[in-house]
């Protein structure tokens, strides 16, 4: 980390203590919506954090996912309600990741500046990422003589901010095999909608898609060979997002623990809670250095990239739950209610342990790529 | 420092030419493999310990006026893989890592002039006599008294725990010098000749079965006052010295030996066609994640020293998840290998010398020696975490 990423990261951090404190998070939770007009704009275009990954021929700034990483931690901790994740982190990082110029500059450029927001749709009822799983289907539409026309059909869930993301990439079978899809909002036959489910602060969607027209993204390429290591840069991403949110919720912690008078003393004074928050402490930290090597192996197209990837998503996982639950814990009656921000940051951490399928199975990644 | 050092700081050496200068010296002058015979291997080790010395590679983070090397960070880093890659043995007894940065740091000239070089040469060997039986996590309760008579000070009372005693020269101790109600206000660092009249060193049979550790008796032994390093009773404050970062410089190896170990681990269960189970996979996975935030962890802390001087939080937690790692593998290779894995050496059937039984039984140490883990954790949170100190404790 270098002395320009610390400053990325001091920008960042006080843009979101002024712009995204909780009572701002809260605001957009309870009115369901997913950003704050006037901060989207800002942090698109005053601080160019929607194009801080995007390259610079389309509209970036051409960093990569070090930086990427650095804007997630804080966004994590803060809990910042805005579709930058699947916006910024999926959509961009996969059309970046496809090769495919004619899709990179069609949408990119909107990415860069914040007037457009996308998502990727992968996961179907089983709520899996494999590619062997997937049941939508593309088939080429025949009314398209260049053949660049498709009609995808088939139900997708738990899309993250499906609902009101302007730009879909869609993973569906294609006579040759799996391949990716851009569905564009208003295409006919799309419906999304919002599911009902435990991250109120970022939400999960149902997409249907009924013969809906759409554009095919790296056609010609093996989709598993360039879109899984795409999946490795979500997942880092992820991850980072993760290491951010498990550190505020030890900042929580520590801080109630130190005004919090039981027994006529500081409840931080006690061993129990002490060794609670150590033992947070030693899991962020382990967390760090797994987010830090993953994106720096990712960024330097490293051998180790996508294990280093996956080891930091299980990871920190673990470390962003095991907080939010010590958290609650820490902070007793007043933390199991409602008013108190530590079951956001429980219902943040869940959510984005099982995103991509059942923890067992990402570990089960894991020893694959560590030739276990 | 003088002018001339520095500015043969300045113009340092590039880092491969010194990394290629130290292969060809380890290379060269490689002692070879350990005798079998025991009782050779204590004066093998100290004539390696001399050549080293002897030809300047000996002491990386030390002054060179007292032989050492006085390395950048970055060097060290080099010298620790170098020696680490060279399979050379190491120093002997505790004295290099503990007892020496305080006596750098505190030492008068003719105390640095008359014990650092033969420490580092491996021609005395220095011991420590902190722990005793009723000061352990409290040390600073410690009771082994030194009553100041003229130019000497006599010394009464026990130590414990102290590793290599048997082979020990010199015992580096903490002792009381002021009231038993005086804790650390009360305590000074005596260097004391382990082969005065009045110092008995008794093995302590450890649960191993093995006698890595001694028992030393104190009885009436004059200890010359020109012995104590710094005050008396400021030793507390001297007992923690160390130069620079230099405990981080061999960070990488640590986490490269553990590597190893799980490798050899991975090998031995895909022998035995156990990894085709999905628990013991899993298992593997859990361990595998955490040997490699091992080696993150020192990556992340030595960039940090490198690029700012801070070794940074990473560095204080790391001993916690690698104590923790070192039990957890050991355990459960005993586990994967079943009945078998409960066979001592000398049993025709053991698996590897029976070397993950040792490890297991061994590594109980891990969280108890050089602080418990329990102690290290209200450390972290006291003085990482900002947290309350327990107003039941005495001050620190």
């Amino acid at each position: 980390m270098s002395a320009e990423h610390d400053e990325l990261r001091q920008v960042v951090r006080e843009f979101l203590t002024q712009r995204s404190p909780s009572h701002e998070v809260r605001r957009l939770m309870d009115a369901g919506e997913s950003r704050d007009e006037q901060v989207w704009a800002l942090l698109a275009g005053q601080l160019g954090l929607t194009g801080i990954a995007v390259p610079e021929r389309f509209g970036g700034a051409g960093y990569g996912p070090v930086e990427l990483g650095i804007v997630l931690e804080e966004m994590g901790g803060a809990l910042l309600v805005a579709p930058y994740f699947a916006t910024v982190a999926m959509a961009g990082q996969v059309l970046a990741a496809s090769g495919d110029e004619a899709a990179m500059a069609r949408w990119l450029p909107g990415i860069a500046d914040g007037s457009l927001t996308a998502t990727v749709a992968v996961a179907e009822d089983a709520g899996s990422w494999d590619l062997a799983g997937i049941t939508a289907s593309a088939q080429p539409a025949s009314a398209q003589p260049a053949g660049d026309g498709w009609a995808v059909t088939g139900t997708k869930l738990f899309v993250v901010d499906g609902h009101t993301a302007g730009l879909l990439l869609v993973v569906a079978n294609a006579p040759d095999g799996p391949g990716l899809f851009a569905v564009e909002r208003g295409a006919a036959g799309l419906e999304t909608a919002r599911l009902d489910a435990l991250d109120l602060t970022r939400a999960l969607a149902s997409v249907t898609l009924r013969a809906t027209p759409a554009v095919r993204v790296a056609a010609g390429q093996d989709t598993a060979d360039w879109l899984q290591p795409a999946f490795d840069l979500v997942l880092a991403a992820l991850a980072a997002e993760q290491v951010g949110g498990a550190a505020r919720c030890l900042d929580l912690a520590v801080s109630y623990a130190k005004v919090r008078e039981q027994f006529g003393r500081p409840i931080g004074s006690f061993q129990a809670i002490k060794h609670k928050c150590a033992n947070l402490l030693l899991e962020v930290e382990c967390g760090r250095s797994a987010v830090y090597h993953a994106s720096e192996a990712l960024a330097g197209g490293e051998p180790d990239a996508p294990l280093a990837a996956n080891l930091a998503y299980a990871y920190c996982s673990r470390a962003f739950t095991d907080a939010a639950k010590e958290c609650i814990q820490i902070h007793g009656g007043i933390g199991y209610t409602w008013e108190h921000d530590a079951h956001l940051y429980l219902r943040r951490a869940k959510s984005s342990e099982l995103l991509f399928g059942p923890p067992a199975r990402s570990r089960v990644r894991l020893a694959e790529l560590a030739g276990i | 420092m003088t002018l001339e050092r520095e500015a043969a700081a300045t113009v340092a050496e590039p880092d491969d030419a010194f990394r290629a200068r130290l292969r060809e010296f380890l290379t060269a002058r490689h002692p070879g493999r350990p005798p079998e015979n025991p009782r050779e291997r204590l004066p093998w080790t100290k004539a390696w310990l001399a050549t080293l010395f002897d030809h300047g590679f000996a002491g990386p983070s030390w002054p060179r006026e007292f032989g050492g090397m006085e390395l950048s960070f970055a060097h060290q880093v080099i010298y620790h893989e170098e020696v680490a890659r060279a399979r050379v043995p190491g120093p002997l007894g505790t004295g290099l890592n503990i007892a020496a940065p305080t006596i750098i740091k505190y030492g008068r000239q003719e105390q640095k002039e008359r014990w650092l070089a033969p420490m580092l040469r491996g021609d005395v060997i220095w011991v420590q006599g902190y722990s005793e039986p009723e000061a352990g996590s409290d040390l600073p309760s410690l009771r082994t008294t030194a009553r100041r008579e003229g130019d000497e000070y006599v010394v009464n009372g026990q130590k414990v725990w102290t590793s290599h005693a048997g082979d020990g020269d010199i015992i580096f101790a903490l002792v009381r010098t002021g009231t038993r109600e005086s804790r650390q206000k009360g305590i000074t660092y005596l260097i004391i000749d382990a082969h005065a009249p009045g110092v008995q060193v008794r093995p302590l049979r450890d649960l191993t079965g093995g006698h890595l550790f001694a028992e030393i008796f104190f009885d009436d032994v004059r200890v010359p006052a020109a012995n104590r390093v710094g005050e008396e009773n400021d030793g507390w404050r001297l007992a923690r010295t160390s130069l620079g970062h230099e405990r981080a410089a061999g960070a990488l190896n640590q986490a490269a030996m553990y590597r190893r170990v799980l490798t050899e681990l991975e090998e031995l269960a895909r022998e035995r066609g156990q990894l085709a189970d999905a628990v013991t996979r899993d298992r593997f996975t859990d361990l595998e994640m955490r040997v490699r935030i091992i080696r993150y962890n020192a990556e992340r802390t030595i960039s940090g020293i490198l690029a700012r001087g801070d070794a940074g939080a990473a560095s204080s937690v790391s001993r916690l998840l690698i104590t923790a790692f070192e039990q957890d593998i050991h355990e459960f290779a005993v586990d994967l290998l079943g009945p078998a894995g409960l066979l001592g050496k000398s049993a025709p059937q053991a698996v590897q010398r029976s070397r993950w039984l040792t490890g297991f039984l061994r590594t109980r140490a891990s969280t108890i020696g050089a602080g418990t883990r329990e102690i290290q954790l209200n450390t972290v949170a006291e003085q990482v975490l900002g947290l309350p100190h327990d107003p039941g404790m005495p001050p620190r």
